[in-house]
């Protein structure tokens, strides 16, 4: 396969590496995936790339909730508490794909 | 969100304790957002902050049509490209020729070896991926923060920026290429 052929998968690669490989809209690429390493090697670079960067996150020192009250001349709410979390209700979890 | 919708027009009522427990709820996700757009712990303690302060003076516009959270990262996006402005000689839209995408879409191929699966980066990885984002255009970052790390839908993220679909997608698959380029030397074997 020339390098033509291989940039021809190269947009829909891009576009789709965020599906469901097994999704009906997929088949193609799936097909041709399966037969070609190194389109594969390519989508699979990619799918690791926004993975690194989905992992790649950072946690707070302490809230500010104080500080930002206090800038919009608030009187600061003693003991604000959250509810606790429920099964399923984890604030920090990423929106499903 | 049921209970957040509560809070919401109690905060716009005047409650400040349900203002207070809205900043609470949401604060780690709007910094977590702020740094992945700045790059900068301080940065985006600065944005996390204004954009709370924005958020209370602007929620009577704030109509739940939306999602709170979709409406809190307009807000970041806005602050972070009003502080890259007053901070930086950069220009925050790239053309569409830039230099800088040239080449990406020429196929490279290389077989990467394994990438940590879990949360934990170390540091010498933190460095390459952070050197690598802070080359994309900040209007292409913002995208590919949006839709690809904290998962929007394009339509949400088009609908956040004031972006077309087909906008939305083209800036996002220039920055997907971008970054795997970027990333390609560190990784390919």
């Amino acid at each position: 396969m020339t390098l033509v052929d291989h940039k021809k998968y190269l947009l829909e690669i891009c576009e789709k590496v965020d599906q469901d490989l097994a999704s009906p809209t997929c088949k193609k690429l799936r097909e041709h995936l399966e037969k070609c390493p190194d389109c594969a090697a390519y989508y699979d670079s990619l799918k690791k790339t926004i993975v690194l960067y989905r992992n790649y996150d950072v946690e707070m020192k302490g809230s500010r909730v104080t500080q930002i009250l206090a800038r919009l001349d608030l009187d600061e709410p003693l003991q604000i508490t959250l509810p606790p979390k429920g099964p399923g209700q984890d604030r920090n979890k990423k929106h499903p794909h | 969100m049921e209970e957040d919708t509560k809070l919401i027009e109690a905060a716009k009522s005047g409650d400040k304790i349900a203002f207070g427990k809205l900043v609470k709820q949401y604060e780690q996700l709007v910094y977590s957002f702020s740094f992945k757009i700045c790059r900068d712990k301080e940065k985006a303690d600065e944005v996390m902050q204004e954009t709370f302060i924005n958020a209370y003076r602007g929620l009577k516009s704030f109509s739940g049509n939306s999602k709170f959270s979709t409406w809190l990262y307009r807000i970041v996006t806005n602050n972070c490209l009003m502080m890259h402005r007053k901070k930086s000689h950069e220009p925050v839209v790239s053309l569409e020729d830039s230099d800088l995408f040239k080449g990406t879409n020429e196929l490279q191929v290389a077989h990467w070896g394994e990438t940590p699966h879990d949360a934990v980066l170390n540091k010498e990885l933190k460095e390459v991926l952070d050197a690598a984002i802070e080359k994309l255009p900040l209007d292409y970052r913002i995208v590919f923060m949006m839709r690809d790390v904290e998962g929007l839908s394009t339509e949400e993220v088009g609908k956040s920026l004031k972006l077309s679909v087909p906008a939305v997608k083209s800036r996002l698959h220039r920055a997907r290429l971008f970054l795997r380029n970027e990333l390609n030397p560190y990784f390919a074997k």
